[in-house]
């Protein structure tokens, strides 16, 4: 068989045209995937472009607690009968415009007339019995606010004696109900019961529009909302992992508004620092040697270099920790100051309990989540050195969430050993109830410290109102750092919004958990 | 030809088999996912009503029968995570990574060619030396660095493409492909080069160049015929680690692909999806193992006969 030039020529071109025509066709066969055209700029003022960290898993109403969740639904797409504002720490009116407690465990709330759903129909009492029932008391469903705000609250016993009453029956008397309520937002009382929600129907200014799962969420303004109209008609959310490429995506003009960012993820100039409302510290297993004994747990104390970490690993984005809430939050303690770096303290605290026959030379691990904050190995990696210089043997572990919140949660696993566990907590509700219940009682389901005089403590301040429980929660955190100190705190956390030069919008301590698209405004 | 399919499909399926089981096994080893899923303080009794809920609770034998009961009705089970059918999510990402591997596949492979054969007519010349320098490092740049550092020049400092996403049409693709063809041309241009060398030397071409035959004709028809086997071995190599899933592009350029959502479903113990996209992607893999075995026998007349035999 023998081929001509000529032949040979006409068959290369037929191989060069049919690779051509496959690359061709893959490429077009691609834009199923690469396809749509890009929403309005921002300078088109019709279209606001958000870009977070990861997709919503799910828009389910009653998993907003959850950032990924919230930080989309909450007061855009549902909305709650109150909410708290994030720098006053007052509630205010949502769709309640007044609340009352009537009898010792009984509140009262009044609703807020003419309020609707998007999909046109009213909202009336048996649609907020119906969310608050499916919230705090559907142990079945889960719901991740059940489990956050409600978890020590007892069953709940609703009712809605007229179309804009709904009244709330208290196990004992709550005065934090109004705050709990607050973390519910509004559904149809048509939802379903027993199974979670991925696309809800809500009264707040914005409905979803279409979700391009693992793409974008387009959100659109609709006429009937009660409120004033957001100024963006639209809003489109689309997630990066890493923080670089969502800073250069607001840098570039392909986004207006980047959530938690990083000190050096290049947002340069439309960066935002704002304070959050987390806090990370380290919390110690406080049963075994080493870290059994007080001396020990003091000196780790003493050796961490709060404000080096902060200057040179969070680009100076934070604030040395004194306990594990920030200003802001009803029980923060003004009088507490963070520990000094001390090292040659450190060391002597550790020879001392040496001297007195604890094993101070038995390691103990420092469990890290990865990712769970910037340069949280690099930190970890600082304090081990200080350990190592005051006498301490701590070997680091680095472990995914799903590893690491087993030494998070109880019960803790057996045989596990002393533990150093980095943790991030974030107290998203304003008392200082949320966090010492969980970390700090002895039974709480995050603590592994504590003892029953604290518990005691703990319990006294639940039950108070006003200044004497700001007081009481104040002297909690005191009580637990001078007779038990079962955690070093090490900061309370910072972030950075990228914010496009034509786009008005004040970051507060809330903005990670919840960004109001309505606060965010075009730049006239 | 039909008979060597059937063979071929009949002997993928035992390690088809094993990988779908072994992930199933390994993924439970990993622990009960209750505690990711459930509220923070939830009892314990919540955590045994999830784990019966959705099976956990029962000896990984019985587990595993379930799931297989399930599969034969092409029910890959409900994502922890969204709810969503597993078997949804999967196909959903799977096209994505899939159009992004082939068209990086079939642009790394052209390139090499071009180059890989360019540098073997004139070993140790000057652009021999050069493509190896340039190939070799394509093959050992990370690919973190390269697209982030791809984002800075070409979408910051140039504003001449996007930095990510799917929203801008076919520039969209250019990054993300850049990106991903770097390490297959530089590695395939090295087994290209070496192979036409080697190809080059042999007593076939000495006899067609002895005969007249032109030098593109030596080189397209007889040299780069018979250097076009081991390229193809590493090609598909190659494709299989893309097909799986170019975690690292499609996390940074934000591409929909299967490779994040099997990482994500590992992260969050989301059982279901990971199955779903394993199974997928290996019986992708498994297909493309044939298609190589075929372009063996389309380049191969040892092995076309070997096919034929057994047909």
């Amino acid at each position: 068989m023998t081929h001509t030039p000529h032949g040979l020529r006409a068959r290369n071109s037929r191989a060069a045209a049919l690779l051509a025509a496959a690359t061709v066709s893959l490429a077009a066969t691609g834009c199923s995937v690469a396809n749509t055209t890009s929403g309005d700029s921002a300078g088109a003022g019709n279209t606001l472009r958000v870009v977070l960290p990861q997709e919503p898993p799910t828009l389910e109403p009653c998993e907003a607690s959850l950032t990924a969740t919230g930080v989309v639904v909450r007061s855009n797409i549902t909305e709650p009968l109150l909410e708290r504002n994030p720098t006053s720490g007052a509630l205010e009116p949502k769709l309640a415009t007044e609340w009352t407690q009537t009898q010792p465990t009984l509140w009262t709330f009044k609703l807020r007339p003419g309020v609707k759903f998007s999909d046109g129909s009213d909202f009336t009492s048996e649609d907020a019995v119906a969310a608050i029932e499916r919230s705090a008391n559907n142990t079945a469903l889960a719901c991740n606010v059940q489990g956050y705000v409600f978890g020590d609250s007892g069953k709940l016993t609703l009712a809605a004696p007229d179309a804009a009453t709904v009244t709330v029956q208290t196990e004992q008397p709550d005065p934090l109900l109004p705050l709990r309520v607050s973390f519910v937002e509004m559904t149809k009382s048509d939802i379903s019961t027993t199974e979670k929600v991925r696309e809800p129907v809500g009264t707040g200014p914005y409905k979803i529009e279409s979700w391009a799962a693992g793409q974008k969420l387009t959100l659109t303004s609709w006429d009937g909302y009660w409120g004033s109209k957001p100024r963006y008609a639209k809003a489109e959310y689309q997630w990066r992992e890493e923080g670089t490429v969502r800073a250069a995506m607001v840098v570039n003009g392909e986004a207006d508004l980047a959530t938690n960012l990083g000190a050096d993820d290049g947002a340069g100039d439309t960066g935002v620092q704002y304070p959050n409302n987390e806090t990370t510290a380290l919390r110690f297993s406080t049963d075994q040697a080493p870290l059994d004994d007080i001396r020990v747990r003091q000196a780790i104390d003493m050796s961490v270099d709060r404000q080096g970490i902060i200057t040179s690993l969070f680009g100076g984005i934070g604030q040395p920790a004194s306990q594990l809430i920030g200003p802001g939050v009803v029980g923060y303690n003004e009088s507490l100051t963070p520990t000094p770096y001390d090292l040659t303290a450190a060391k002597a605290l550790v020879d001392q309990a040496r001297a007195d026959g604890v094993k101070v030379d038995t390691p103990f691990r420092i469990i890290g989540r990865t990712a769970q904050f910037p340069k949280i190995a690099e930190s970890i990696e600082l304090i081990q050195s200080a350990l190592t210089q005051i006498g301490l043997t701590a070997k680091i572990e680095m472990l995914d969430t799903s590893a690491q919140i087993k030494y998070q949660l109880r019960p803790f696993p057996e045989g596990a050993g002393p533990v150093a566990l980095m943790i991030m907590h974030g107290n998203q509700a304003g008392d200082a109830a949320f966090t010492v219940g969980q970390y700090f009682a002895t039974d709480g389901a995050q603590s592994s410290s504590g003892s029953p005089q604290l518990d005691q403590q703990i319990k006294a301040a639940g039950a108070l109102t006003g200044d004497a429980r700001q007081q009481a929660f104040a002297d909690v955190f005191a009580s637990e750092n001078q007779d038990i100190r079962g955690f070093t705190f090490l900061a309370n956390m910072g972030a950075v919004l990228g914010l496009a030069k034509n786009v008005s919008y004040t970051p507060d301590a809330a903005t990670g958990d919840e960004l109001r698209l309505a606060d965010v405004k075009p730049k006239s | 030809m039909l008979t060597f399919l059937r063979r071929r499909t009949l002997t993928s399926l035992p390690p088809l088999l094993a990988v779908v089981l072994g992930v199933f096994v390994l993924a439970r080893l990993t622990g009960d996912p209750a505690a990711l899923y459930l509220p923070e303080n939830a009892t314990a009794q919540a955590r045994e009503q999830f784990s019966a809920a959705h099976g956990f609770d029962q000896p990984i034998w019985s587990q595993l029968i379930d799931y297989l009961a399930q599969v034969t009705r092409l029910d890959f089970g409900t994502s922890l995570r969204t709810g969503e059918p597993a078997a949804v999510m999967a196909l959903r990402a799977f096209p994505a990574t899939l159009q992004l591997a082939v068209v990086t596949m079939l642009l790394a492979c052209a390139v090499a060619t071009a180059v890989g054969c360019w540098a073997a007519l004139r070993p140790n010349g000057l652009g021999d030396r050069i493509s190896s320098l340039m190939s070799m490092t394509a093959a050992s740049v990370p690919d973190f660095w390269l697209a982030i550092l791809g984002i800075w020049v070409f979408s910051i400092m140039l504003g001449v493409l996007p930095t990510s996403g799917v929203d801008a049409g076919g520039l969209s693709w250019v990054l993300p492909i850049a990106v991903l063809m770097l390490r297959p041309a530089g590695v395939l241009t090295q087994v290209v080069r070496g192979a036409m060398i080697a190809a080059l030397g042999s007593p076939y071409v000495k006899v067609a160049r002895s005969k007249g035959a032109g030098e593109r004709r030596v080189v397209v028809r007889h040299a780069l015929k018979n250097a076009a086997p081991p390229a193809l071995t590493v090609a598909g190599d190659l494709a299989v680690g893309l097909i799986n899933g170019a975690v690292v592009v499609e996390s940074i350029f934000g591409w929909p692909g299967i490779g994040k959502l099997m990482i994500d479903s590992i992260l969050q113990r989301d059982f279901a999806v990971l199955q779903a996209a394993v199974a997928i992607t290996a019986i992708s893999i498994f297909v493309l193992n044939i298609g190589i075995d075929l372009g063996y026998a389309l380049l191969d007349s040892r092995v076309r006969q070997k096919v034929g035999a057994a047909a």
